[in-house]
């Protein structure tokens, strides 16, 4: 399957991504913190869904579990149709590896590469030779207009720019689902904006189900769903008007 | 392939160099340490080194050519018969007291009688032709530079071996002796500086030169244990050159120094070492945490870690064998005794690596850290 080529997503489409009654309980020293307990949720294939929340809300818990970076104490976790819960953490890196973005708040680039090999660098690991590695990277990095800037290292970056290399480093796996935890909070208006509009385009053309963890409220106005989230529950679940679709 | 161990290491050299320098010197001691040693006791077996003789015969049980004991000359006669055997000269070996002239204190030498004719087999290798032809003058002897100093004389000079003067004629190179100082000199000449009378007929050693260098051992194999000659042994110039520098190695307890010498440097490396690659690990325990949140597994970052330690160890090498060279060459320049084989520096070079890897290793513990659930925290 190419980046390149569309996947739109109906709304009759089985979801990307279930939750069924999952819990989640973090232990310090004696006292226990039950984050998340019982949540239930469908996130649909090729939408952009936004999780909202007062910090401690269990929302960045809920990105983890659903992406298979951490385990539940309850409940099960389908994405794409495997159940994550039943995985060890060896198949659980493989399914991150064929099938999943990830693009944070730090943007956690290798200070020692340059912005084409940040992105071509899990490539490889994905088994792919270096010419086409090499290709899909480039390919990636014009889809976030970083052509001009691909021999520069971090340190010769801009917050904004950094970010979309990060996105490019994500992209260019072509995931199915692609997580992205407050992207737009260490950035200034003008380049939130752009990660923004990015997300959104990502979501539209590759038909990649984007699930983005934010209090960004611009965000909201790209989302084609907005969840809201406190103390461990999901308090509202709103759509967007069908207008945002054609945007 | 996105060499990400090697261009971390270049663009954070900085975080590396500890770990580069713990290795290169861990490596340099190590290295020093055993030319020292075999340079030391290297020169327990000079004698046979620096002679072309292809069997020795002594005493049964001698464990170091110094300590050497008369054997009976008709041992001789035997060697003669047969038919490998090309040449036989004797040495003598005679424990002397050395005193200047001007009353200078008492010194233990070793004189060495030999062959003084060019082709004599005993120190061909170790004094020239010219050098050893002044020894055919009676009660001549040649010192070596390193022991100028101690001896207190320099050539023209006169001194006393055993009560008997003797005088200084040249100055050797590369003779220093274990333990006391060589003196060499004529047969016939150490002959009269004996002490015993009954050994002055008495040979220490008997040098053999065969037909067929290679079948050294064949031949002493045969010659070996025949009766009626009194006690004697045959080695093979090998097996005595070795023979002598392990006694002085085991006996001493030089060697068992060595190897504690050797573990408390790989040690301080190790340690060293691991903990600067942990911390440069730790430093980028982000960035690895997302790779493996994109699903690189963690065994492949475990051998970006190992790569990483395996060019610390690499960089730490180069450094250490061209300081190693440069110093090496500087002790051979003061008369350190110093010396290197391919086996000890291999071993050397083997141990600095795999100090590195035990502390790349130690280092995939920073790992830990680069859990991507905490990215989201």
């Amino acid at each position: 399957m190419s980046a390149r080529e569309p996947r739109r997503a109906t709304p009759e489409a089985s979801p990307a991504l279930r939750a069924e009654g999952i819990a989640k309980a973090f232990v310090s020293g004696k006292v226990r913190t039950q984050v998340l307990e019982g949540l239930s949720l469908s996130i649909d294939a090729g939408e952009l869904t936004l999780i909202s929340g007062p910090s401690g809300c269990g929302k960045s818990t809920l990105l983890a579990i659903l992406s298979g970076l951490q385990k539940v104490d309850a409940g099960r976790v389908l994405a794409l149709g495997s159940d994550l819960t039943a995985l060890d953490s060896h198949a659980l890196e493989r399914f991150r590896l064929r099938h999943t973005g990830f693009v944070f708040q730090g943007f956690n680039l290798f200070p020692a590469l340059n912005a084409l090999e940040q992105v071509a660098l899990p490539l490889h690991y994905l088994g792919l030779p270096d010419r086409q590695a090499q290709e899909r990277a480039m390919q990636s990095l014009d889809e976030v207009g970083m052509t001009p800037r691909i021999h520069l290292r971090p340190g010769e970056l801009s917050g904004g720019e950094k970010q979309r290399v990060a996105i490019a480093r994500a992209l260019a796996k072509h995931p199915e689902l692609l997580f992205a935890d407050e992207p737009t909070s260490a950035l200034d208006a003008a380049n939130g904006q752009i990660i923004i509009d990015i997300l959104h385009r990502i979501a539209r053309s590759h038909g990649t189900t984007v699930l983005c963890v934010s209090h960004d409220p611009r965000l909201t106005h790209h989302a084609d769903r907005m969840l809201s989230m406190e103390d461990g529950r999901i308090l509202s679940d709103r759509r967007a008007e069908p207008l945002h679709h054609e945007a | 392939m996105v060499a990400l161990a090697r261009k971390t290491l270049i663009h954070e050299w900085r975080r590396f160099l500890p770990a580069i320098l713990a290795v290169g010197f861990a490596g340099l001691l190590q290295l020093l340490q055993a030319a020292l040693v075999l340079g030391i006791f290297s020169s327990a077996s000079i004698y046979v080194t620096g002679s072309t003789a292809d069997l020795w015969v002594g005493y049964p049980g001698t464990r170091s050519v110094s300590l050497g004991q008369p054997i009976n000359p008709d041992v001789g006669m035997h060697l003669r018969m047969d038919p490998a055997v090309a040449r036989i000269e004797p040495f003598y070996w005679v424990d002397g007291n050395w005193r200047g002239v001007h009353g200078s204190g008492g010194e233990l030498v070793y004189v060495t009688g030999i062959d003084p004719r060019p082709d004599g087999l005993m120190f061909s290798r170790a004094l020239p032709a010219s050098l050893r032809a002044r020894l055919v003058e009676p009660d001549t002897v040649i010192v070596d530079r390193a022991d100028v100093g101690k001896l207190g004389v320099k050539v023209g000079d006169t001194a006393a071996i055993n009560g008997r003067r003797v005088r200084v004629v040249g100055v050797s190179h590369g003779l220093r002796a274990l333990g006391g100082v060589n003196v060499v000199t004529s047969i016939d000449t150490a002959r009269q500086l004996t002490t015993d009378p009954a050994s002055v007929d008495h040979p220490t050693y008997l040098l053999v030169q065969l037909h067929e260098g290679s079948q050294a051992d064949a031949v002493a194999r045969r010659l070996r244990g025949a009766p009626g000659f009194g006690p004697y042994d045959v080695w093979t110039a090998r097996q005595f050159a070795r023979r002598s520098v392990l006694y002085w190695l085991l006996d001493t307890g030089a060697g068992a120094g060595v190897v504690f010498m050797a573990g408390i440097v790989f040690l301080v490396g190790a340690v060293i070492t691991s903990q600067t690659l942990m911390a440069a690990v730790a430093g980028s325990a982000r960035e690895y945490a997302t790779l493996n949140a994109l699903g690189v597994g963690l065994r492949n970052l475990r051998w970006v870690v190992l790569e990483q330690a395996f060019w610390v160890g690499a960089l730490g090498l180069l450094g250490a064998t061209v300081l190693g060279l440069l110093l090496l060459a500087g002790a051979r320049s003061q008369d350190v005794p110093v010396a290197l084989t391919a086996p000890i520096t291999l071993v050397c070079m083997l141990l600095a690596m795999s100090l590195a890897a035990v502390s790349g290793l130690v280092a995939m513990r920073g790992l830990r850290r680069a859990d991507p659930a905490s990215l989201l925290r």
